[in-house]
């Protein structure tokens, strides 16, 4: 019902032009062919390019959701300043805090510590508490 | 988030904007309005951006546990409700400029749209919860998972159920959001002259599919 | 010359008439106001009454470091004393006062403008603000919070006290604490009267700027933290638990990441008062406006890159260690900019002998001092040896009480007149001033050589031999006590009995001052025109006149 309602306006006003339809269906087709990109590349196993890659590729959805669908590209200038400085500082804190974890010595790291739910967990079956390898 | 107080010097008419007291001019208060929103949406991203640094920090340390579980996701259920959450966002984009163009009556059927695939993702990631519990992937000390042993697995589900816990939560928010904005819109109090709450909760809503743009990959394909 | 100079309507003759204390009457009006001047007085009664609770915390641990062994209480009391004075005294004193109280009465007036753009999130700040105090103090009496405001994992995330109020209390008034700021971000940008370009706002208005894109950026952080905090506590699931394979430094970058900033929260505000007091006070043009303005957006921006000085000895590699000490080093340059047109300022000022001048004085004491101490706490080499020693405790205090608090009073007695219509009495602040400047120095003097010997902070129990140092210190809070009660004192005098003020008291030329004293609900009669630079007291090339107010 809905469905119908939808594609008939689309088909429906993609004749008229209004001003810009065509924009968002544009960019509708081009995030989900970002997505079946992303999908295909995020299963093949690329080694250490799929973490960047599939990044990069959400960046670009990201950022052609933010211009389009958000009118960030015809949005005053301040809204656009304070959208990008909080990605900016979300991105501070996510380097400036693994830029710590990247260098501390190799003992200190979280992983470095014996886990009680590494191998030698023991687990009985669904809906038992696994039994912990240490003392309380 | 307009703050109409009182009316100006008569009550406004269907559609038409109040202005509220301490602003001169419309054009003034939809200024304020929108800088707010951005505002607002500057601070939902630095929200999860600590859970995505929790995401960047285990997953280096973690990888291998990492890898297999998000292989033992749905990838299917995954990509599905991105392309829900995708298409939900052009519709609430294309409802904006419905009321831009006055046809309430189409934006109010694309609002409803949207507002169904909010229902449809959430019913999606119910399933996926359900199947969670069953298999005992379950994040912190709720952890038994048998198929995953690597060291690590348990902080994986913790960001995994985190992440999308907090998403999730934004969605219903969302949700009651353009549900509010379809009462106006049906209502006729939004118009070409008075469209800025539904450009506002558009704004929201987008937010919501952009967090989403980035889980997706992080957590069930890489 | 005593007309201000810049052209606008004078508002309805003062508090004759009607103003915005009498305007509406009744709780209810008050309960439902969005006015942003009631809200101010609102949030000022609140702030003090927090500001007494943590001081009486202060005076408990204060009295029960008299003697090395335990005096009025055991370890876990001790604990929840201080963590209740850490908790009241920075979520609900330091971060909420200045730009709740002074930012939300003085920067529409000081704009021109009728309110704060959004006059219904503001009242909704205030109601945020309550509901998180109530929470967190009614959850630390009950629960008995023992952590320290820090909230440390792995013992926040596994201590027996229910902490789960606590985190709650915080998380709300994080909330409250970004509506502020986002209203006030909104408000500058957009409510401005005309004439009034960004080179033409008051310093007051370029602080609360700066504080607010701090509030906005980085509360959303601890608001996480503590949340996970929570989670981890209530449901068992977290990123903190070390046997689950998670990081406890974790918990600290992320806290730190708000926190850091925090403090420039704190102290940004109070930079801003000083900067329309000192030249109010000196009757003279502002020293440098554009340095001191874009010196506050500097500290605002590096003070985000600095958190991890709170973390050298945590285990944080030795880069970012090293990393971290260099760029917090960088907001002594700014602030130093400050403090030298502060200064540049009050040379060859007319200066007016009064209780905001002696705070002034304090102020700019306390502040060189702090700062110099923070550059020595944020070396490496030598925080290894102080951190987690009284030295800090020193070093923030000197910045938190030293600054803020005297900044806070500087406000509170130069802008008394303008809220309330009313002077208060000058010598009673002048005694009051000099008791609060000589019991600080004798209260936290004194914790710096404690610190470097090696009191750690935070034990209730220590060595003999620091017990001369921890006597002083006490004696030393005892005198600032004393010099608050009797502001308390005076100043609710002066609220019901003291002398009417004319508009315009000081004869300063802030914007605030062209609108009467107390306000009318609406702020200005007409809309003023600005066509003066801020803080204008003589026209270029023009000599001080020495005037006597």
């Amino acid at each position: 019902m809905a469905n119908e309602t939808k594609s008939e306006s689309a088909h429906g006003e993609k004749g008229h032009g209004g001003h810009g339809i065509g924009k968002y269906i544009a960019v509708w087709v081009a995030l989900l062919c970002f997505t079946g990109l992303t999908v295909y590349t995020g299963h093949e196993d690329l080694g250490a390019i799929n973490l960047p890659l599939a990044v990069t590729i959400a960046t670009i959805k990201a950022t052609l959701v933010v211009l389009f669908f958000m009118h960030m590209i015809d949005t005053p200038t301040a809204n656009r300043i304070v959208f990008v400085v909080s990605i900016v500082f979300a991105i501070v804190l996510i380097i400036g805090v693994f830029g710590d974890l990247w260098t501390r010595n190799e003992m200190t790291l979280p992983s470095a510590a014996p886990s009680t739910l590494g191998p030698e967990i023991q687990v009985s079956g669904p809906g038992e508490s696994p039994v912990p390898v240490h003392h309380e | 988030m307009s703050s109409s107080d009182h009316a100006h010097h008569h009550a406004p008419g269907p559609g038409e904007p109040t202005l509220a007291h301490h602003f001169d001019t419309q054009d003034q208060q939809n200024q304020a309005v929108r800088l707010g929103m951005w505002l607002f949406l500057g601070t939902e991203v630095l929200l999860f951006a600590g859970l995505f640094l929790g995401y960047t920090v285990y997953r280096n340390f973690y990888h291998e546990a990492f890898h297999e579980a998000s292989r033992h996701l749905s990838l299917f259920l995954g990509t599905t409700n991105t392309i829900v959450l995708i298409t939900s966002s052009l519709t609430v984009a294309l409802a904006l400029w419905a009321v831009q163009q006055g046809k309430n009556k189409l934006a109010a059927a694309l609002l409803v749209f949207t507002i169904l695939c909010a229902f449809g993702f959430l019913g999606i990631k119910s399933l996926e919860y359900a199947e969670k519990f069953r298999e005992g992937a379950l994040p912190g000390k709720w952890y038994h998972f048998s198929e995953i042993t690597a060291p690590g697995a348990n902080l994986y589900y913790t960001i995994y159920f985190l992440m999308t816990g907090l998403h999730a939560f934004h969605v219903i928010v969302g949700m009651c959001v353009l549900i509010w904005v379809l009462k106006g819109v049906v209502k006729g109090r939004f118009s070409p002259k008075n469209d800025v709450a539904v450009e506002l909760g558009a704004l929201y809503w987008h937010l919501v599919d952009l967090v989403w743009i980035f889980l997706f990959p992080l957590l069930y394909l890489i | 010359m005593s007309q201000p100079v810049n052209s606008a309507e004078p508002a309805e003759p003062a508090r004759a008439t009607v103003n915005y204390l009498n305007h509406d009457r009744g709780v209810w009006s008050w309960l439902t106001t969005i006015d942003h001047k009631r809200i101010g007085i609102m949030y000022l009664v609140s702030v003090l009454l927090a500001f007494l609770i943590g001081g009486i915390f202060a005076m408990a641990v204060r009295i029960e470091l008299l003697t090395p062994d335990p005096t009025i209480m055991g370890a876990n009391t001790y604990n929840r004393m201080f963590t209740l004075h850490g908790v009241v005294m920075i979520f609900l004193f330091m971060i909420p006062a200045i730009p709740g109280v002074f930012g939300n009465f003085m920067l529409p007036l000081m704009l021109g403008a009728k309110d704060v753009a959004f006059p219904k999130l503001n009242l909704l700040s205030i109601y945020l603000y309550w509901t998180g105090a109530i929470l967190a103090v009614s959850g630390m009496i009950m629960g008995g919070a023992d952590t320290g405001w820090t909230f440390y994992a792995p013992y926040s995330t596994s201590t027996p006290e229910t902490l789960f109020p606590v985190l709650l209390g915080v998380f709300i008034l994080g909330f409250s604490s970004i509506v502020t700021g986002l209203n006030f971000i909104v408000t500058i940008h957009t409510l401005r009267a005309p004439g009034m370009g960004w080179m033409r706002l008051p310093l007051f208005v370029w602080g609360i700027y700066a504080t607010s894109i701090i509030q906005v950026l980085a509360t959303p952080v601890i608001g996480l933290t503590v949340m996970l905090v929570g989670i981890e506590k209530v449901a068992g699931f977290g990123l903190f638990d070390a046997t689950r394979g998670g990081d406890p430094v974790l918990f600290q970058h992320m806290f730190w990441f708000y926190s850091h900033p925090a403090v420039y929260i704190m102290v940004l505000p109070s930079m801003a008062v000083v900067s329309e007091a000192i030249a109010a006070f000196s009757r003279k043009n502002i020293f440098g406006y554009k340095m001191i303005a874009y010196s506050s957006l500097g500290i605002a921006f590096v003070g985000f890159f600095a958190w991890g000085h709170h973390m050298f000895v945590s285990g944080q590699s030795t880069f970012e260690n090293g990393a971290f000490a260099v760029i917090s080093m960088f907001v002594g340059v700014f602030t130093a900019i400050k403090v030298f047109n502060w200064v540049g300022t009050l040379y060859r000022g007319s200066i007016v002998v009064s209780t905001p001048l002696i705070y002034i004085c304090g102020f700019l004491f306390f502040i060189v001092f702090g700062g110099m101490t923070g550059i020595a706490v944020a070396t490496v080499s030598l925080d290894v040896h102080w951190h987690d020693t009284y030295f800090v405790v020193a070093h923030f205090h000197f910045i938190m009480v030293g600054a803020v608090i005297m900044a806070f009073l500087i406000a509170l007695h130069y802008w008394f007149p303008k809220m309330f219509g009313r002077m208060y009495h000058e010598g009673w602040g002048m005694v009051a001033a000099g008791f609060i400047v000589l019991g600080f120095n004798a209260t936290f003097i004194p914790q710096f050589l404690l610190g470097n010997a090696g009191m750690p902070r935070r034990y209730y129990m220590y060595p003999e031999r620091f017990q001369a140092l921890n006597v002083a210190s006490t004696a030393g809070a005892s005198l600032l006590a004393i010099g608050f009660v009797i502001i308390l004192i005076y100043l609710t005098f002066a609220l019901v009995r003291g002398k009417r003020a004319v508009d315009n008291p000081w004869d300063s030329r802030g914007y605030e001052w062209l609108s009467a004293s107390p306000p009318p609900k609406h702020n200005f009669a007409e809309q003023p025109i600005i066509t003066q630079d801020a803080h204008s007291y003589q026209n270029p090339g023009e000599e001080v006149e020495h005037v006597v107010i």
